[in-house]
């Protein structure tokens, strides 16, 4: 009878064993893998001190800790812990020094690299002594134009100290992302080509490296030990970016589930994605765009390109553009041209027009700050006053008492744009169509992207269609592409040769206002921003809209525009 | 023959040569450079492009750069104390960068001895970056091949034996219309048939994509390789079969086919057994350029259906302007082009007994 109640009580213990292990099981990864198509080729390097392309940077987010928070909800810096969005950064407190200079960085001692070594603030200050050591091939070296010094006095502390105060500083110090410095040589002469930078066996983020096959996919696999995950746990099995080169088979292969997570696809196609998505197929998530289109003038003469500045720092006064170099026709041509129709017929609907270099997305965009309207008669009107009318009626203007071109010069300019980059020829067109309405003739031509580049650096070009792309958080500074230093025919940023010293002086301004307030700044960037307007040294278009699109078998998939991937490790995909 | 083909190979190294020459020039000479291409859109001071210039040595004369590549640079600048530190350089500055110390010694050996150079872009050794390829490049290129062999060296056959007939006007105008379509547009519409509207097979890729492990053998995912088979091998069908069709009727003209018949052969015997054999002795010429073409890729077909083949990363490396690498293929596809013809006159001499080895 005893025996008997042992195996009774035995069965029962076992049971409620059992009951209790059966929701624990319920509760584990849900799995699946999530399917991101990608148009670039393979990533070059998996080191973030040396990544330069979103391939690479796109992978080491999932694979690597942030240094500084970022919530995904502001797209600004924020401490660990401060709010459930913050997650997979480093830093879980900063201490700024009375002066502004001096920043404390507290790290956290819960994160480890997955082969137990812990993530330490030496990893960071061995990450910037790779930086200054000049002996990598990083492109993070203008984080020195902000930082000065990076001290990490123990494990769990880093002391950043700037050149002055900068409003940007933690913008700065979350560029420079944590590398295993236990697998690096210290004296880097092996950093460049060290093979965790192809083979990044060792990570600290929500996933682990598995495999590159070239020209087809990099895979990740889900980190068990991820200090972070909502769950307690990374809910996929892992992360595949599958490289498809094609932008109509990459939305079709996302139409038929081959793949199941796009990133900003083709705006053509954004159609089929949205019926999609009312047949409950898939999921969107459409928002205000980071990346814009602009016109770039050259404000110099094209046939004598010469830098900004003498070998001794001195300005050095260039020759205007005959034609460009007025201010009143860069404004008149804002007028001529009608950027509503251009994003109808360029971005399909998909854009926002600009009137400066701020996006519409950033915290820095002054609402009330209108691009030129469409008004072909007062672009007439002012190019009159300007100095060019059609005197021999041939449907061209000429120079008639303009500022810098000759009489008789007629209104003629080449425009480049790249080719293969459908957007933008047709942009081109329309510019050149609705230019030539009011006289201008424009010599549209679609060229190589290195034929296109080397005539934009060499400075000998009139002008020139291209876009940039904003980062999240925004910095909306431009010193680097208005700057008179970067004025240099051949390798500078600034190839229109726009100089105005009110405008780097603003951008200064708003990076060192006391407190930092966004307001306080935004006020700065809205008066940078009308005077970037009346000098448009670029004619600014568009900022087109972003779009992330997901299959509805992805599971907690909850974007951001700042960040699709910010809770990635909570998403499952269904079978 | 193993002394015309040494000969044969021998002639050939100056060819060699003047190709790399030849292109080493023409890619230097192309607008833009490596660090434009590398650099755009970047936060880099005018004075790191130059940095970087001086650092991949783009910025010296061109010959200089072809030296380096061809012989390496470990005589052009050199640490002769042993302290680390060079002290001595030869056709290249001691201080390139202009920061007044002088750069590490050359290590690059040339690929006289084996050293085909880092790629600028994807940062690995050449040999490695190319060498990943070349299995997905085979494999589509002699798939291709095959199939517009099997297919086309038959249609030419029968369009030649049913001259001015219903098969062979209809093949003709079925090869007009498979040179002219462009494989962007097929491999498109393919797709969007098999792959999007039928979803019978797959869009892309090589295999299935997984988080580990390479692809299966190549018969677990026929379904893979055929649709981009089919684009690829569209021009061979129509080439092939228009060439067997002339060389058929060239054959058939002549007097041991007349002879065939007079001896009562049955006409399939006449056709298959004499008129067909002898036919495909021209085609042994194609194969020369087939085997170039098997090597070089297929940069169109493989960006439609995600094929990770050489093609397309020669057409990027070229956009990228990755010297190293383009130099690479150059002297891979050289090397096939002059192995090909090679094999080509052999074949040929083998298979057609009144051509002798001279």
């Amino acid at each position: 009878m005893r025996k008997l109640n042992r195996v009774l009580l035995t069965g029962l213990l076992l049971a409620l064993a059992l009951t209790l292990a059966l929701p624990t099981t319920a509760q584990g990864p849900k799995g699946g893998i999530i399917l991101e198509a990608s148009f670039g080729g393979d990533p070059a390097t998996f080191n973030p001190l040396l990544c330069t392309e979103t391939g690479c940077a796109r992978l080491i987010g999932l694979m690597m800790p942030g240094t500084i928070g970022v919530d995904p909800e502001i797209a600004a810096p924020a401490r660990v812990g401060e709010n459930p969005r913050v997650r997979g950064a480093l830093v879980k407190d900063w201490q700024i020094s009375e002066d502004g200079t001096v920043y404390t960085l507290t790290f956290r001692d819960d994160y480890f690299w997955t082969d137990g070594t812990p993530v330490t603030a030496f990893d960071y200050k061995f990450a910037w002594d790779a930086i200054v050591s000049g002996q990598t091939d990083t492109n993070l070296g203008y984080v020195q134009d902000v930082i000065a010094s990076v001290e990490a006095p123990d494990a769990t502390t880093a002391v950043v100290t700037l050149h002055e105060p900068d409003c940007n500083a933690l913008l700065y110090i979350g560029y420079i992302q944590v590398i295993p410095s236990h697998l690096f040589s210290n004296d880097f002469t092996q950093f460049n080509d060290n093979p965790w930078n192809f083979e990044p066996t060792v990570t600290a983020g929500p996933f682990t490296f598995g495999q590159m096959r070239s020209g087809e996919l990099v895979s990740l696999l889900a980190n068990p030990n991820y200090v972070d995950a909502e769950l307690g746990y990374v809910n996929s099995e892992g992360f595949i970016y599958k490289n498809v080169p094609d932008a109509t088979v990459m939305v079709e292969q996302f139409l038929a589930g081959e793949v199941n997570l796009l990133d900003s696809p083709a705006v053509n196609r954004r159609s089929d994605i949205r019926a999609a998505a009312e047949t409950g197929a898939v999921q969107v998530y459409a928002y205000p765009g980071n990346a814009w289109d602009y016109m770039t003038y050259n404000l110099a003469n094209p046939a004598n390109p010469q830098p900004g500045l003498d070998e001794n720092g001195n300005e050095i006064v260039q020759e205007p553009h005959p034609i460009f170099g007025d201010v009143r026709v860069r404004q008149a041509l804002a007028h001529a041209v009608d950027l509503e129709a251009i994003i109808d017929g360029a971005v399909f609907g998909e854009g926002t027009a600009m009137a400066s270099t701020v996006i519409p997305a950033s915290w820095a965009f002054d609402e009330t700050l209108e691009p030129y309207p469409y008004d072909p008669a007062k672009a007439t009107e002012m190019l009159a006053e300007a100095g060019w009318v059609d005197t021999d009626n041939d449907g061209v203007l000429e120079a008639q008492g303009a500022l810098y071109a000759e009489d008789g010069t007629e209104f003629r300019f080449t425009l480049y744009t790249n080719e293969g980059n459908t957007r933008r020829a047709a942009v081109g067109t329309i510019i050149q169509d609705e230019l030539s309405q009011i006289g201008v003739a424009v010599d549209f031509q679609t060229i190589d992207w290195n034929t296109m580049l080397d005539i934009m650096y060499a400075q000998t070009y009139d002008a020139i269609i291209l876009g940039w792309r904003q980062g999240y958080p925004d910095d909306p500074d431009f010193t680097q592409i208005f700057s008179i230093q970067s004025d240099v025919p051949g390798s500078g940023d600034n190839t229109g040769s726009y100089h105005n010293q009110r405008v780097v002086d603003l951008m200064r301004e708003a990076r060192r206002v006391p407190g930092c307030g966004l307001e306080d700044r935004a006020a700065i960037y809205a008066e940078y921003q009308r005077i970037v307007k009346e000098d448009q040294p670029y004619m600014f278009l568009y900022a087109i809209d972003g779009m992330y699109a997901a299959s509805s078998k992805v599971e907690g998939w909850n974007p951001y525009p700042s960040n699709m991937f910010w809770n990635v490790d909570a998403w499952s995909v269904m079978p | 023959m193993v002394k015309y083909t040494i000969r044969r190979l021998i002639q050939a190294l100056p060819t060699l040569f003047g190709i790399t020459i030849l292109s080493y020039l023409l890619m230097t000479a192309a607008p833009g450079g490596p660090v434009a291409a590398l650099t755009f859109g970047q936060r880099i001071t005018p004075q790191e492009r130059e940095a970087m210039a001086a650092r991949l040595g783009v910025n010296d004369p061109w010959p200089v750069q072809y030296l380096r590549w061809l012989l390496g640079d470990d005589w052009m600048r050199w640490d002769s104390d042993g302290d680390g530190v060079s002290d001595g350089s030869f056709l290249i500055p001691l201080d390139a960068d202009g920061d007044g110390e002088p750069e590490p010694p050359g290590t690059r050996l040339g690929i006289i001895r084996g050293d085909f150079g880092t790629s600028f872009y994807a940062r690995r050794p050449v040999l490695q970056v190319i060498v990943e390829r070349i299995p997905a490049t085979l494999e589509l290129g002699l798939a291709s091949l095959l199939v517009g062999l099997i297919v086309g060296v038959p249609i030419g056959i029968i369009a030649a034996v049913r001259r001015g007939g219903l098969f062979d006007n209809f093949t003709r105008i079925m090869a007009v219309i498979f040179n002219a379509v462009p494989i962007f547009w097929l491999g498109l519409i393919l797709i969007l048939i098999f792959g999007s509207m039928l979803g019978v097979l797959p869009m892309g890729s090589r295999c299935a994509p997984t988080l580990i492990g390479d692809c299966p053998p190549i018969y677990a995912r026929l379904n893979y390789l055929l649709l981009p088979m089919l684009v690829l091998s569209t021009g061979g069908i129509a080439g092939y079969s228009r060439y067997m069709r002339t060389a058929m009727l060239d054959v058939i003209g002549q007097d041991y086919i007349r002879t065939a018949k007079a001896k009562g052969l049955r006409p399939r015997q006449v056709w298959f057994g004499h008129a067909a054999r002898n036919a495909l002795i021209p085609l042994a010429t194609f194969l020369g350029p087939a085997i170039t073409g098997l090597l070089g890729g297929a940069a169109i077909t493989e960006t439609i259906f995600s094929w990770p083949g050489l093609g397309r990363l020669a057409v990027a490396a070229v956009v990228q302007q990755d010297y190293p690498v383009v130099m690479a293929v150059v002297i891979m596809t050289s090397i096939a082009t002059i192995l090909g013809y090679l094999l080509s006159d052999i074949l040929y001499a083998w298979i057609d007994p009144r051509i002798r080895f001279d």
